[in-house]
């Protein structure tokens, strides 16, 4: 692979771009493939059969060819509410894992560029912050405020939005009155359940990195089942 | 969306050539049987040896850096190699899990 080639490879992935890269094993020559570009000469014959890897988001070599194409994804959109302690291990785990994290935390003293280097922070309250951020059903939201004036309007947003995995802190008591104010909202007994409240698989720990680490956890448990 | 992973080996990789050194990426792109890492996962090694990222669970990790290290000094651009339980030259760093797995090496040039 030419030098030139890897350093555009690392720029698309910062840019969050969808493409695949694409390596003739007999002469050791690659490229990049992004559905509107065209490819050269040797690749563009097998173009169709590269689409198919690339649509099923899948790695491997083109049946009864050389070409090994290898799919990037963009990261899947995880927003935070609650720039809180157990947000900052949330971050530290996500580094080596396909999330994108922001932040929304109105609180101005949480939400501080010092706490979370290079994190996106919306220092705003959900409604607006969401204006910033494109959501849809591949998005995922972790609750951690456990306060209803900020935790709410965040989880009513993800609920509208269909989010494929929808977490919210607090104890089963905090939880119960929080699926109540939801139902007093409008929303159906099926949505509220969707929440993983209280959020994580049991681990047992109770302090901030392993409350972190059970929620990974099941944020990528709940990736795979998707 | 089926990967919720990304081990930036890639990253690395930029990186080590920053800094001039030669670097081999290896990357897995078959598996047969139970093979521990799937295929697109990812090593680099250097002309020294050292080497980040995996593509087994530690089986054949050694023969790979051999082999990046070989492809440096006999300065070619790329290689194909497979390790399988049945081949008895892979014996030493065999697939103890019994899978079989095809590697591709590329230098970066």
């Amino acid at each position: 692979m030419k030098y030139s080639q890897l350093k555009e490879i690392i720029k698309k992935k910062a840019s969050k771009t969808e493409f695949a890269i694409v390596t003739n094993l007999g002469n050791g020559l690659s490229e990049i493939y992004e559905p509107a570009k065209s490819l050269s000469k040797e690749f563009e014959t097998h173009k169709e059969q590269i689409n198919d890897f690339f649509k099923l988001k899948k790695n491997g070599v083109i049946e009864k060819t050389e070409i090994f194409v290898e799919t990037y994804i963009r990261p899947i959109k995880v927003i935070v509410v609650g720039a809180v302690h157990i947000a900052q291990y949330l971050v530290n785990f996500a580094k080596s894992l396909n999330f994108e994290i922001s932040i929304i935390d109105p609180r101005g003293y949480f939400a501080s560029e010092q706490r979370f280097p290079d994190i996106k922070i919306i220092n705003k309250w959900p409604d607006e912050a969401f204006k910033e951020i494109g959501t849809n059903e591949n998005s995922a939201l972790i609750a951690l405020t456990h306060d209803p004036k900020i935790d709410d309007p965040a989880l009513q947003h993800a609920l509208n939005k269909k989010f494929y995995y929808i977490g919210a802190l607090g104890s089963k008591k905090t939880h119960a009155n929080r699926c109540e104010r939801l139902k007093v909202a409008g929303f159906s007994d099926t949505q509220i359940q969707s929440i993983h409240g209280p959020i994580g698989i049991k681990l047992g720990g109770r302090s901030a990195p392993e409350i972190a680490l059970s929620i990974i956890a099941q944020l990528v448990s709940e990736t795979y089942k998707k | 969306m089926k990967n919720s992973f990304d081990e930036k080996i890639l990253e690395e990789a930029h990186d080590w050539v920053k800094a001039n050194q030669k670097v081999v990426l290896a990357t897995v792109i078959q598996t047969w049987g139970s093979s521990p890492r799937q295929v697109g996962s990812r090593m680099i090694v250097n002309e020294k040896g050292d080497f980040s990222g995996s593509i087994s669970g530690g089986c054949v990790e050694s023969a790979v850096v051999r082999e990046c290290i070989g492809l440096i000094k006999d300065n070619k651009p790329y290689k194909k190699i497979e390790f399988k339980v049945s081949n008895e030259s892979a014996w030493e760093v065999g697939l103890a899990c019994g899978g079989e797995i095809a590697v591709y090496l590329e230098q970066i040039i």
